[in-house]
């Protein structure tokens, strides 16, 4: 590479360091992503249910197992939530804590539609959080009516109700069937699917966290994705500064356009580069033995990020950016001002947000003919060949398919866009359309 | 011996306009050339064609014998009329980085500003951003940074535009320095009387026509008979000079920097 180019690359470099801007983004990212987690934490906190329920039971049978299950809930286990490794096995996961009370309220068919406007009453004037109707029929229709203020409310407790009674009907049920209850709580087996890959070498034991590892693709994703973004916006800025400050023309004496441009790319990635070094830095400051404990995170132990996933991160990410970086260095190229840009600009976000939205079919389905195509098409490769490399790692000539379009993608954006940066950088004045930024990439060499 | 510029059959077309038609330029070293016509009669991009930064559709150009090629960049310096300073670098940083796409060495920068920086009063800027600097004092810097690698041509493009009384007399100095050395010098401008105090030659192009050509004197010879010549006048002191004299004399400092913004 010329050294010209290389002090395009220093100068872009050295200025986007030496700005605060940079060094507040490079902390506040990470800072307000911790944040974000620490409050969601927090948030759950106050989703338990909770609340006083008034109970109407035309069935005469359910209230006190109701609240047996109710009882039981807050110091024993149930549902959901998967086992823990400590778990014995006939043990199953912790139910989440209640605190609901529920509240007998005796009625017969008769009294019924005087006691519902009571009780309306109550719950109006949040003496009650709700009430429930058990019809007679309702040990065998399962139907059971929720009344409170919203119907849209109170998600979670509608739910804990819900099962409690779900539990205590099963139990009723059960018992008129002849069987002792007991033996239900006895029967009762949560099974979890311990998943493993089909081949003779065993699993680690981290990349069967499907939590975590949900958790490590997403925020490598997003990475990809944010950086792209972030970064193709800093050079469509860039550019229009340049010409906006009308400096392009004194450098194109020294320096031929394309240089300019490629300098430009590579300076902005590098700097994209250095903030992951920074970022990569505090994680690993942060799994150092003491502060994990300190900070409370995942159990003290955060899941390692498989090597193939980590290569792929920084292959697909490159790539990318290259594709993304000449799309937007050509787009901003032709215009004085971001306004004026926007409406080019719209083609590349578009793609990225194309690609960020279709993740969940690379996640769930890596070998689905949408996911495969996704990720050998070059706009949209960069994101979805990553996501499928990281759950499962396609036929190697996908992979090798995928990276050789994005090549030639990459060669084809930068000839396209040098063609129209170098028209374009000294253009000004009316905002050109399309077929003659068209007509710039026919005409000039 | 070879042309310091040297144009030959030089077209360009955009579209259905044709800017510049079968030009024919020729300018000796060591001369100071003016190009002169109205707005529009193609003089940007002639110079752009000269520069390589807009590809000539026909004709040949040859910059100090050779067509122009990084090595020749280097031993040019260009001035263009759009130009502009990057706002948020430091003069010392741009500067130098206007010497390092020039090839120069960081040290050899250095110490061929160091002359320069004191004439024009930029020591106290040196560490400050360009955009904390007045429009004045932003030419200096913009002067600074076009011969940063002491050229051996100097290419400019409408040099005196924009500039206040004192920076045109800075650069008329600057250009009769330049001259001293053998150095050669093509401008453009629309203002003749610039044209006839700095220049040797000339060449009046007018819708990408070359209309004429040659020494000052030639051009006033073969015009003599045909345009009218001035009535005599007395010899009188130059505006220019008055204005620089009455600022020397009022005795106040130049406006600090904090003072102007």
């Amino acid at each position: 590479m010329r050294t010209k180019v290389l002090h395009v690359v220093r100068r872009e470099y050295l200025q986007q360091i030496k700005t605060k801007g940079f060094w507040i983004a490079t902390i506040l990212i990470p800072a307000l992503g911790l944040g974000f987690v620490f409050l969601q934490v927090l948030l759950s906190s106050t989703l338990i249910p909770e609340g006083k329920i008034g109970v109407v039971d035309l069935t005469g049978r359910l209230y006190e197992p109701l609240l047996l299950e109710q009882k039981s809930v807050s110091d024993t286990d149930g549902d959901a939530k998967p086992a823990g490794p400590e778990a014995k096995p006939d043990e199953t996961a912790k139910r989440m804590p209640t605190k609901i009370t529920f509240l007998s309220v005796p009625a017969t068919s008769g009294t019924l539609a005087e006691v519902r406007k009571e009780l309306n009453a109550k719950v109006q004037k949040k003496e009650l959080k709700a009430y429930i109707v058990i019809p007679e029929d309702g040990l065998s229709s399962g139907k059971v009516e929720w009344r409170a203020r919203s119907v849209k409310a109170d998600m979670f407790l509608r739910e804990s109700v819900g099962r409690a009674l779900g539990r205590a009907a099963t139990k009723e049920r059960l018992r008129d069937q002849g069987v002792d209850p007991a033996v239900y709580e006895k029967a009762r087996l949560n099974v979890k699917l311990d998943p493993r890959e089909a081949s003779e070498k065993e699993t680690p034991e981290d990349a069967k966290n499907e939590g975590a590892n949900l958790a490590i693709s997403g925020i490598l994703f997003m990475l990809i994705y944010m950086s792209i973004f972030v970064y193709g916006a800093q050079i469509m800025r860039g550019v229009l500064e340049e010409k906006s400050n009308r400096i392009v023309e004194v450098i194109v004496s020294s320096v031929r356009p394309t240089e300019l441009m490629l300098g430009k790319i590579i300076g902005i990635g590098l700097v994209g580069l250095t903030q992951y070094a920074v970022w990569a830095l505090f994680a690993f400051t942060l799994t150092l033995p003491g502060i994990v404990g300190f900070v409370g995170l995942a159990n003290g132990s955060i899941p390692s990020i498989p090597v193939g996933t980590l290569v792929a991160f920084v292959v697909f990410f490159l790539l990318g950016y290259f594709v993304y970086a000449g799309l937007y260095a050509a787009f901003a190229a032709p215009f004085n001002s971001d306004q004026e840009a926007q409406q080019f600009v719209m083609i590349p976000g578009m793609m990225l947000i194309i690609s960020a939205m279709t993740w969940i079919f690379a996640y769930n389905t890596p070998d689905g003919t949408f996911a495969r195509v996704l990720s050998i098409f070059p706009f949209t490769s960069p994101l979805l060949m990553f996501m499928r490399i990281s759950v499962q790692p396609p036929p190697a000539w996908e992979i090798a398919l995928s990276i050789g379009l994005l090549l030639l993608t990459i060669w084809g954006v930068s000839w396209f866009a040098g063609r129209v940066y170098r028209v374009g950088i000294l253009m000004y004045g009316k905002k050109p359309t399309f077929p003659e930024i068209i007509r710039w990439v026919r005409e000039a060499d | 011996m070879t042309a310091a510029i040297s144009l030959s059959g030089v077209t360009k077309r955009f579209g259905k306009f044709t800017a510049v038609d079968r030009l024919d330029l020729e300018v000796p070293v060591g001369v100071t050339f003016g190009l002169l016509g109205p707005n529009g009669a193609g003089k940007t991009t002639t110079i752009r064609m000269t520069m390589n930064i807009t590809k000539a559709d026909e004709g040949t150009v040859r910059i100090l014998g050779r067509t122009l090629d990084e090595e020749g960049q280097q031993r040019i310096g260009y001035l263009p009329e759009e130009r502009g300073l990057y706002r948020k670098m430091t003069v010392l940083d741009q500067l130098l980085f206007f010497a390092a796409i020039k090839g120069v060495e960081r040290k050899t920068a250095l110490e061929r500003l160091e002359r320069w920086i004191d004439v024009m009063d930029l020591r106290p800027w040196l560490k400050k951003k360009t955009e904390e600097l007045s429009k004045g004092m932003q030419q200096k810097v913009q002067f600074l940074g076009t011969i940063v690698h002491d050229p051996e041509v100097l290419i400019l493009d409408e040099p005196f535009s924009g500039l206040d009384p004192i920076n045109v007399v800075l650069l008329k100095d600057f250009l009769l320095d330049f001259k001293r050395h053998g150095k050669t010098i093509v401008f453009s401008t629309h203002v003749m009387e610039q044209a006839e105090k700095l220049c040797d030659r000339i060449a009046l192009i007018y819708r990408g026509n070359k209309l004429l050509d040659g020494t000052v004197k030639e051009v006033k010879a073969a015009y003599r008979d045909r345009v009218p010549l001035p009535p005599p006048v007395e010899p009188e002191p130059e505006l220019e000079k008055i204005f620089i004299k009455a600022v020397e004399e009022s005795g106040l400092a130049a406006p600090t920097q904090e003072e102007l913004r």
